[in-house]
């Protein structure tokens, strides 16, 4: 029996994927064995052929990622979507709060890019905006084996999804105040980690009135950076696509933090839409203002 | 899931608005049986429906016509319903689609927008019937016992009532009890017959600290001068509304809907007197200063009767309102912990959101404060709750009209919208056809996506109407949904949205000439608004 043809694509993203999963060592090259790559942008330049698996890295930013994302779907039995940026829309999707006028006026100023450069799309997407996926690995960057074990599914036909509890779930740190029946705040304010004397190595960084994305981000990283010191970011994305990250920070936190003191956070959409803001409704409500370029 | 609809003309008050033929055009499509009667609760409409239940196998039904909390109120409409429930319907899949107060009685200068919208409202209700899932009824025999809270004259007449028909009872005072009423000549015989019963027991300088359970069987702990003990009993009886101190302890564990002074409301002072919104906690029913003993007397009566008609059924049925918790998606982060102002809520041994059914009071916090999605409630879940915005939203209206959605908390919000039926008929002055309510069983029930999926799919405003402060049946939802919105307010702001397009408006139940002349205010900001700035997109 022939082995499963793999193409893998790059579009609007930082490639980091593609370095979480050549952290495989071994592993990679045994997996390297089962399959033909038969299209990659490392290798070549070859366009997208008749193909079993697919595997997208990035977010629709450009008419070229839209044309190269429909190819990809029609060459491949499988696609793969890889990382946050492929199946949330990632941190790039952050541009969608502005038109693209905005942000290439900001970035460029007077001199435009010139001819030859794709177009942007008004909206950074998800490729599940665009294509049906098959196989979705969210993360920034998604952990090594998470995409060895979807890779490995996808080669054996199988079907494979994250686990979709909240990231709690993987959290090691303990809960105590977040248990008790109160009307009370966790906290008399909300602080960023850099504020705090002293940091409590085990315990709830909620408690600790730091803000934690983790009861609105899929598990499935191994509450890697809780336990390494860092509150959650989120970069997983929702359990469930339907549940916006954002909207549900505030669900969940008006009656875990001081709602006054979150209000007042920098940043609140940043934080609460980083990876996911693509997927979620919020950024396409305008009032007035221009129609975009 | 076959459906059947029953419109009601409401006596040709519905024909008067609404063209029926044109609202049921597409009815056929979804409902297996469709039906227009002049009145629903006519006995014979009633055999028609049981026949068809039978014969068609429905498991859904949905009555267009009166109010929802007609169904819960009035004698005929709870006895319409339970017909349908002993027929084989769950009573999760008996739902009013409200016709006549939030449509034609305050849009009748507007037969074309009234029968839009009357035809969404019967949609909405036909999605309710359809999606929520059937519920499953705790059922017991009812403890034959009540607990008394105050030793007034009022509280030991309706005592020594209920001793007399074979109840024991736990009076609770919170002073020093019963040496004052001794010495009253026309009320001694009574207390010496309470006092020296068997089935009696009292309690001195007592406090209310826990309370758990619902009608036929409540666990309520109580602090004495001795000590803290804890009553099993099948009913609560408020010998007086204005036990202002009682009823702050009891609105702890329990739903009770208080006015402006904070003293217990029965459920409709015409009809159901001594009724609170808790089937199992009556009130006696007496205003004011009285002293005439004799209206005592009669008052007490009145709520000892209507808790032996509870008490005395064979069986009680308690219906859970909360779903159960998903396990794959609950990954234990302690929200609905935190915002469950009953203490219903907890993580279990596994990690695992576990809700304390005997606490839990169906306001559905926990629901909007689950980032996951992970629990829902059956009386009004997300997917309907999402899906009937959107079916709202398609509402065709007037050119150039806003079209506002209005969320209704059932404390306040909804009965105030059905008074404003009230205001309309005396004064003929209404509110645009073009607001379109939904009903939720608190303002904390309120999810910021809903409030985004209403702007995203094309409403021009939204108005939540809710308890005011104090009023909240669940003690703080009104005020958690404030959080809520203020946050998102300063999210949405970033999208240049003006905060009149998100308005929080409080209201008591009583209030319906209030209700339209604010739903009137909505409509001239956001009119204005769509002026200057132009719409949303």
């Amino acid at each position: 029996m022939s082995k499963p043809r793999l193409a893998h694509v790059v579009l609007g993203g930082c490639e980091g994927c593609y370095v979480s999963l050549l952290d495989a060592g071994e592993g990679l090259v045994e997996f390297l064995g089962t399959v033909d790559i038969v299209a990659s942008p490392i290798l070549s330049d070859d366009d997208l052929t008749d193909c079993d698996i697919v595997l997208v890295e990035g977010a629709v930013t450009t008419e070229h990622d839209e044309q190269v994302l429909i190819a990809a779907r029609a060459a491949a039995k499988t696609l793969v979507a890889l990382g946050s940026c492929a199946v949330l829309g990632g941190i790039g999707g952050l541009r969608n709060l502005y038109t693209s006028r905005e942000v290439l006026s900001d970035v460029y100023g007077e001199h435009r890019p010139g001819d030859g450069l794709p177009a942007l799309t008004s909206r950074v997407k998800a490729c599940s905006d665009v294509v049906e996926v098959d196989i979705s690995i969210p993360g920034c960057a998604p952990e090594t084996e998470t995409i060895m074990a979807a890779l490995t599914a996808a080669v054996e036909g199988r079907e494979w999804s994250m686990p979709r509890r909240n990231m709690c779930d993987q959290c090691e740190r303990e809960k105590h105040a977040l248990l008790e029946h109160t009307s009370e705040f966790l906290s008399d304010a909300v602080y960023g980690l850099m504020e705090l004397d002293e940091i409590d190595p085990k315990l709830c960084f909620l408690e600790q009135g730091v803000l934690c994305m983790g009861p609105m981000t899929r598990e499935g990283c191994g509450a890697r950076c809780t336990a390494a010191g860092v509150p959650c970011r989120g970069c997983q994305g929702p359990s469930r696509l339907e549940f916006e990250q954002g909207g549900k920070m505030i669900d969940a936190l008006a009656a875990v933090l001081p709602a006054g003191a979150i209000m007042f956070l920098d940043d609140l959409v940043g934080t609460g839409y980083r990876f996911s803001l693509p997927v979620s409704m919020f950024p396409t409500i305008v009032d007035g203002g221009d129609e975009d370029a | 899931m076959p459906l059947g609809l029953y419109v009601s003309r409401c006596s040709g008050r519905v024909d008067d608005v609404v063209d029926i033929d044109r609202v049921l055009a597409d009815a056929r499509q979804q409902a297996a049986v469709v039906r227009v009667f002049d009145d629903l609760f006519d006995a014979e409409v009633q055999d028609r429906m049981v026949r068809d239940i039978a014969d068609a196998e429905l498991d859904c039904i949905v009555l267009a016509g009166h109010s929802v909390d007609h169904y819960v109120r009035s004698l005929s409409g709870q006895q319409l319903k339970q017909r349908l429930v002993d027929a084989g319907v769950n009573p999760n899949r008996v739902v009013a689609a409200n016709i006549l107060e939030q449509v034609v009685a305050v849009h009748a200068d507007d037969p074309q927008g009234a029968t839009r919208k009357a035809k969404a409202m019967i949609d909405v209700a036909c999605l309710r019937a359809t999606v929520g899932e059937s519920v499953e009824g705790i059922e017991a025999e009812p403890r034959r016992s009540v607990l008394v809270l105050g030793a007034s004259t009022e509280g030991m007449v309706a005592a020594q009532r209920l001793l007399q028909l074979g109840y024991s009872v736990v009076i609770a005072d919170r002073g020093a009890g019963i040496a004052e009423l001794m010495k009253s000549p026309t009320i001694r015989a009574t207390v010496a017959y309470v006092a020296g019963h068997p089935s009696s027991e009292f309690l001195e300088g007592a406090k209310l600290v826990d309370g758990s359970g619902w009608l036929g069987d409540f666990a309520v702990t109580l602090q004495a001068p001795g000590g803290e003990m804890t009553y099993r009993i099948g009913g609560i009886l408020l010998a007086r509304p204005d036990v202002t101190d009682w009823i702050d302890e009891l609105r702890l564990h329990f739903k009770v809907d208080v006015d402006d002074e904070g003293r217990a409301r029965s459920i409709e002072p015409a009809t159901h007197p001594a009724e609170t919104v808790d089937p199992g906690i009556m009130v006696v029913p007496l205003r004011g200063d009285v002293e005439e003993v004799a209206r005592k007397v009669s008052a007490a009566d009145a709520a000892a009767m209507a808790l032996v008609l509870q008490l005395s059924q064979p069986r009680t049925i308690h219906y859970v309102d909360v779903s159960q918790v998903d396990e794959s998606l609950c990954g234990g982060c302690a929200s609905c912990v935190k915002t469950c102002v009953f203490g219903a809520c907890s993580i279990d041994e596994n990690g695992l959101s576990h809700v304390d059914v005997r606490r839990c009071r169906g306001c559905g916090k926990c629901v909007v404060s689950c980032p996951v999605g992970a629990r829902d409630i059956v009386n009004s879940p997300h997917d309907y709750l999402m899906e009937s915005i959107r079916t709202l939203a398609e509402v065709e209206i007037d050119h150039g009209a806003e079209k506002i959605l209005g969320f209704l908390c059932s404390g306040c919000g909804y009965p105030a919208a059905d008074g404003a039926a009230k205001h309309a008929d005396a004064t003929g002055e209404g509110y645009p056809a073009s607001f379109l309510p939904v009903r939720i069983p608190c303002g904390g029930r309120l999810d910021t996506l809903y409030v985004l999926e209403a702007f995203r799919s094309g409403f021009d405003g939204v108005a939540v109407f809710r308890c005011r402060e104090g009023h909240c049946h669940n003690l703080v939802g009104n005020l958690d949904m404030d959080r809520r919105v203020n946050l998102l307010r300063t999210v949405l702001r970033s999208r240049n949205l003006d905060d009149s397009r998100l308005r929080i408006i409080d209201i008591s139940p009583s209030e319906g000439e209030r209700f339209v002349a604010q739903v009137n205010d909505v409509f001239e900001s956001v009119g204005a608004l769509r002026k200057t700035k132009g719409g949303l997109r």
